[in-house]
């Protein structure tokens, strides 16, 4: 067993894919795990339809990873991808795919470097 | 935040460089302490569903028959390294033999860590294989439990057969600089890589 780790979860009031209408797929492409979403505004008027929708309005004011807005949010992936498919419809949010080359990328790499040795 | 040049840089749609090392290694290795060891954020646990599309006949009995996903849970921490670089900390599922279905996961990651128990050697053997299949830089480090040291590093990579590009190194995964130096040397590791293909 782990020494420490995340809290146990809750048992969850209701099935998660309620929480999209039964929808499993977003209409737009799959997002990565490492995809980045971002609020696109403070003032909301576009009234999104879940508490959960809300939250991730909330938690993207900083860019902030699907992985991440499933851990706290703690439903599974699959249902922050089609919320946040819907968000990205109404405007709401901007999605950025990672670059999968930015992990050759020599100048980055140093980047990263530099930053893990200054932690 | 205060100033007008910082929210300039920090305010447009651009989103930061995102870099991603994934954890890998047997069930209770110490994957969520390493994660959280360096983690800004305390680890957060992902649940996904992986898609097993390439799942073969040889594969189907763990899976408990599940023929087009199954749910994993994942940790999940994140560092800043800059204003506009982040660093990505995915911890896999204790499960190795589940490994053929983190191609997705793997997918424009930096490298990988793996974290060995000597006492239960053989649960890295499949990220091991894995990972060098793929080509993808990875560090071998093996978890100090009780911060002692049980087998020489020099064992463990005869043991495990791996190259001699990749470090083996021992890591007590509950210290933060230990777990700092793994990850210097994994980033080390891709640099050099990078280099010697240009």
């Amino acid at each position: 067993m782990a020494t420490r780790g995340p809290a146990p979860r809750l048992p969850r009031v209701v099935r998660p894919y309620v929480l999209t209408g039964g929808r499993t797929r977003p209409v737009g492409p799959i997002l990565a795990l490492d995809t980045t979403v971002r609020t696109t505004t403070t003032d909301s008027h576009l009234d999104p339809q879940t508490p959960e929708s809300s939250r991730i309005l909330e938690l993207c004011d900083a860019p902030t990873s699907i992985a991440e807005l499933a851990g706290r949010l703690t439903i599974p992936v699959g249902v922050v991808r089609v919320l946040v498919d819907d968000l990205g419809t109404l405007g709401a949010v901007t999605v950025n795919p990672p670059t999968p080359a930015a992990a050759t990328d020599a100048g980055l790499l140093e980047r990263l470097l530099d930053g893990i040795r200054a932690l | 935040m205060a100033s007008v040049l910082f929210d300039q840089r920090a305010r447009p749609a651009a989103a930061p460089t995102t870099m991603k090392i994934v954890i890998a290694g047997g069930f209770a290795v110490g994957k969520t302490t390493f994660v959280g060891s360096i983690s800004e954020i305390e680890p957060l646990r992902t649940e996904a569903e992986m898609t097993v599309e390439s799942l073969g006949v040889d594969h189907a009995g763990p899976l408990g028959g599940a023929k087009r996903g199954t749910t994993v849970a994942m940790d999940f921490g994140r560092i800043t390294i800059d204003t506009d670089m982040a660093l990505y900390l995915f911890g896999t599922p204790g499960q190795d033999r589940f490994w053929f279905l983190w191609d997705e996961l793997v997918r424009g990651a930096v490298g990988a860590v793996v974290l060995v128990d000597t006492r239960r050697l053989q649960e890295c053997f499949a990220a091991v294989d894995y990972f060098e299949h793929l080509g993808l830089p990875f560090v071998v480090a093996v978890n100090l439990f009780d911060g002692v040291a049980t087998h020489h590093p020099r064992d463990v990579r005869e043991a495990l057969a791996v190259p001699a590009n990749v470090p083996v190194v021992l890591c007590d995964a509950r210290r933060r600089t230990h777990v700092q130096e793994t990850l210097i040397l994994l980033v080390e590791g891709a640099l050099r890589r990078v280099a010697g293909a240009a």
